[in-house]
């Protein structure tokens, strides 16, 4: 009994890396008209961000549809602003986004078409991603609440479709026809 | 130097609000085009006074957005052209952005254009969105006392289930009417392809046949300019090359004479 008391303890302990180390809360971005998940700071240096999103378009925006999105994310660049806050002025990321609705299949199938004949995912959507962050102090703003540090970013991605289009026309579209925009919030406990 | 980066990071938040997406997948957002088809069709009018009708084919625009650029400048340089029809593919991967980028460009023509749906177009929610966009995948039009019938052939992206093309519809449509002297069809897939419904090749061309003022059936799809005709039929049926290879179809109607040139840009 002890032995297994003791077990579930130290599996529990070994288990805490679990827990994520951040709540997101996020506008827009192409994996949702709002998502919300949770995330880790990953590497050594904390410099790395893992987050998983799930995102809702209500019918009313374009949708109806339901997104699950990974993302993993890079901060090469710290900046100081003061006591209170810090800024990340450039993230890049790859993320992959899974939508769930009944015209989108994880792939074509072979019985329908001949291979080849479409090479994508419907569903699936490979992306990548450029970020900002200011990163908030609340020791010296607010404490007591629970949240360590709060961050707004800003984040542009584009897909595997949008690269395609983009390398093929690059007198007709412009970077910023393929880039994206979402708003987020992270609150680091 | 911090102040110009929070400065930089406010700017970059501020000017792309137009940026904002949802999803690859969603099939319209608060910019996107409605309804491109009712309205040019109306702006075109029902060419009551025009005896010499002009047109012009192009399809498979795809991802040949620098391509359109070029032709919209040469079909605007070209005089009296009454309108453009897009036979299909107006997407590669079937996205609202896609057709959207598309629709921009083609909006610089002068002559009221129409689309045609594309089997790309079926795939994701294309569908959808291109009905919100453009509108009906059936549908038709007169101008100059000429019925456009343009209509759906992608019989594979409905797994070759016996209703696309739709033959009765098509039929309906071929019916005599007041003030219609000719026909001339529209329509992505030709039926000389593997991806048109074989089980209804020989209803599609009896339809055509058997439609007094017939004049010839306009495709797109395989990328390559041809003329050809079914069994024993007389009706050509001629595929418009690709915007990809920077031609197209100049057509002009005159006395229920068809005829027509290959233009390159």
């Amino acid at each position: 009994m002890f032995f297994f008391l003791g077990t579930a303890k130290s599996s529990a302990q070994n288990l805490k890396f679990l827990i994520p180390d951040h709540a997101i809360g996020q506008y827009a971005g192409s994996i949702g008209y709002f998502s919300v998940g949770a995330g880790y700071e990953i590497f050594k240096n904390k410099r790395g961000y893992l987050d998983f999103n799930y995102g809702y378009v209500p019918a009313s925006k374009g949708g109806e549809l339901h997104a699950l999105t990974a993302k993993l994310a890079y901060k090469p660049f710290e900046i100081k602003l003061s006591d209170w806050g810090k800024l990340y002025p450039f993230n890049p990321g790859f993320f992959l986004s899974y939508t769930f609705h009944e015209d989108l299949a994880f792939r074509y199938h072979s019985s329908e078409y001949p291979s080849g004949y479409y090479y994508w995912s419907p569903a699936l959507r490979p992306h990548l991603s450029v970020s900002n962050e200011i990163e908030f102090s609340m020791a010296n703003i607010w404490d007591g609440l629970g949240i360590k540090k709060i961050g707004l970013y800003t984040e542009f991605n584009t897909n595997d479709f949008y690269i395609v289009n983009y390398f093929q026309n690059t007198s007709s579209l412009s970077l910023s026809d393929v880039f994206q925009l979402g708003i987020g919030i992270r609150l680091k406990f | 130097m911090k102040v110009f980066y929070v400065f930089l990071f406010l700017c970059i938040s501020i000017f792309s609000c137009k940026n904002i997406e949802y999803s690859p997948n969603q099939i319209f957002d608060k910019n996107s085009y409605q309804d491109i088809n009712a309205s040019n069709l109306k702006r075109l009018g029902d060419g009551s006074r025009d005896d010499t009708v002009r047109f012009i084919i192009t399809g498979d625009t795809q991802e040949w957005y620098d391509e359109t650029v070029k032709f919209y400048k040469k079909v605007n340089s070209m005089p009296g052209i009454d309108f453009v029809i897009v036979a299909g593919d107006v997407t590669e991967f079937g996205t609202l952005k896609e057709m959207q980028w598309l629709a921009e460009k083609l909006d610089k023509l002068n002559a009221p254009y129409v689309a045609v749906i594309g089997n790309h177009d079926l795939t994701s929610r294309g569908r959808d969105a291109f009905q919100r966009m453009y509108g009906e995948l059936n549908y038709s039009f007169i101008y100059g006392g000429i019925k456009f019938i343009c209509h759906d052939t992608n019989s594979r992206e409905y797994q070759f289930n016996g209703n696309v093309p739709n033959i009765p519809w098509l039929k309906q449509e071929l019916q005599a009417e007041e003030g219609v002297s000719n026909y001339v069809a529209v329509s992505h897939v030709p039926p000389i392809s593997d991806d048109f419904d074989e089980k209804l090749i020989k209803d599609y061309a009896t339809a055509f046949d058997e439609t007094p003022g017939f004049l010839m059936s306009f495709h797109a799809h395989t990328h390559t300019f041809d003329k050809f005709r079914l069994g024993n039929s007389n009706i050509p049926y001629v595929i418009t090359s690709a915007m990809g290879k920077r031609e197209f179809l100049l057509v002009e109607i005159i006395n229920n004479k068809l005829s027509f040139e290959q233009i390159s840009f």
